[in-house]
């Protein structure tokens, strides 16, 4: 399992530089995407194979956006989520066609990361539901990067 | 300038400002899914490697059987060229996991000429070198993740000239090669399990809604494909995602027949 201490040690180290490299006004999708990809990072060590096409967009505090997605019986796969806003908190949690929640209890959420795990019990299509739970800005940026294995 | 102790200083407080957020709030166990579907992302489609990794693990498949190397037919037709890229790069998923070394080099080099055709060759040449490296050291995570490179280079370069339909198209060629060979495997030897994989409603949706909103490209290939889908909808739309096996054998049928329209030039 991912060790938190690690991951906020990278966490902060990028998050600080993404505060000194990059000015409010060219923050985008595409930092949040490098956060997104920060969290996953450690996981590529586990054997998942990371996508290069990732999701992302906007949100305010307290909106929600769903993703589908395919995944397949027999994979593992996590979904990271991150976004640029350090004092943004944010969640991401999976559920079935039928609205169960199917995540596996080691997802975490950490400030403006967040992940969710899941090994599904059966082929088909899936809810990714990312949430900006809470953000100083009217609009905040998300991405969503996966991996599987 | 800045100095180590400044940045040291804000990245102490970066911290300090992650530390507070953290609180989780506890997802609820069950949504109604019918609510969220006004807000619904379109679905994303997973590479061919995705269904092979999960093939695998059920065992006893020899992927070399599947491996294709002809350098095929050449088109001027962008559609056909972008139909023809999605399938070669599932190719090369697939002579990864035969570990075919030239097999893949060889793709490697097909999908940039491929690329070039189609106007966005620039964006993987890097790829396409990172590839034949990667084969030589027979590193096959490196040529999978250069082939997921590929392809989102090659979709985000038709993207951004407003070539999405092409785009989508890619996609739909290595769809149909991977549900090709995924029915070949388990019509060889079928289990529940990997007919199973099959069960993929939403993505087979996701094509026929795209293929319907292209209506300037009046090819014959595309309107086989279009009744094609609606032909294998039924048979993988089960509500237990059990597929039986008559069904994996005529999904193999169309696939096959489709796949060799794709290579061929005859259409």
């Amino acid at each position: 399992m991912l060790s938190p201490h690690r991951l906020f040690n990278r966490a902060s180290f990028v998050a600080a530089l993404a505060f000194l490299l990059v000015s409010p006004a060219r923050a985008s999708v595409d930092d949040a995407q490098s956060f997104a990809l920060q969290a996953a990072e450690p996981y590529v060590k586990q054997g998942f194979q990371i996508r290069e096409d990732y999701w992302g967009g906007d949100l305010g505090a307290g909106e929600k956006k769903a993703v589908r997605q395919q995944l397949f019986k027999g994979n593992e796969y996590w979904f990271w989520m991150g976004s640029e806003i350090e004092k943004a908190t944010v969640s991401v949690h999976i559920y079935d066609s039928e609205g169960k929640l199917v995540e596996q209890p080691d997802s975490w959420q950490k400030g403006h990361f967040a992940a969710a795990h899941v090994t599904p019990t059966g082929t088909g299509s899936y809810f990714v539901i990312v949430t900006i739970e809470q953000s100083p800005e009217d609009r905040t940026h998300w991405a969503l990067v996966y991996g599987f294995r | 300038m800045i100095t180590f102790a400044k940045f040291f200083k804000v990245n102490l407080t970066v911290f300090a400002g992650l530390a507070l957020s953290v609180q989780a709030v506890e997802a609820p166990k069950h949504i109604d899914v019918k609510q969220l579907s006004k807000k619904v992302e379109d679905v994303v489609v997973p590479l061919p490697n995705e269904v092979f990794g999960a093939l695998n693990k059920l065992g006893g498949v020899n992927w070399r059987e599947y491996v294709r190397n002809d350098k095929g037919s050449n088109f001027t037709e962008r559609p056909r060229i972008a139909l023809l890229l999605g399938t070669v790069i599932a190719d090369g998923f697939i002579a990864v996991q035969a570990e075919d070394a030239p097999t893949v080099k060889e793709i490697g080099q097909r999908v940039l000429g491929l690329a070039k055709g189609i106007g966005v060759g620039n964006s993987i040449t890097p790829h396409a070198k990172a590839i034949t490296e990667a084969a030589d050291k027979r590193n096959w995570e490196n040529v999978r993740r250069e082939l997921d490179r590929t392809q989102n280079s090659v979709q985000s370069a038709m993207n951004e000239v407003h070539d999405e339909k092409l785009s989508q198209l890619v996609s739909l060629g290595g769809w149909l090669r991977g549900t090709q060979v995924l029915t070949t495997v388990v019509n060889k030897r079928y289990s529940d399990e990997g007919a199973e994989l099959l069960h993929q409603p939403d993505l087979l949706g996701y094509f026929q809604t795209r293929l319907a909103a292209m209506p300037e490209f009046n090819m014959k290939l595309l309107q086989d494909i279009q009744a094609a889908l609606v032909e294998v909808r039924p048979l993988i739309d089960v509500a237990d995602g059990r597929i039986p096996a008559p069904a994996v054998k005529r999904i193999n049928e169309i696939t096959a027949r489709l796949d060799a329209a794709i290579i061929t030039k005859s259409q």
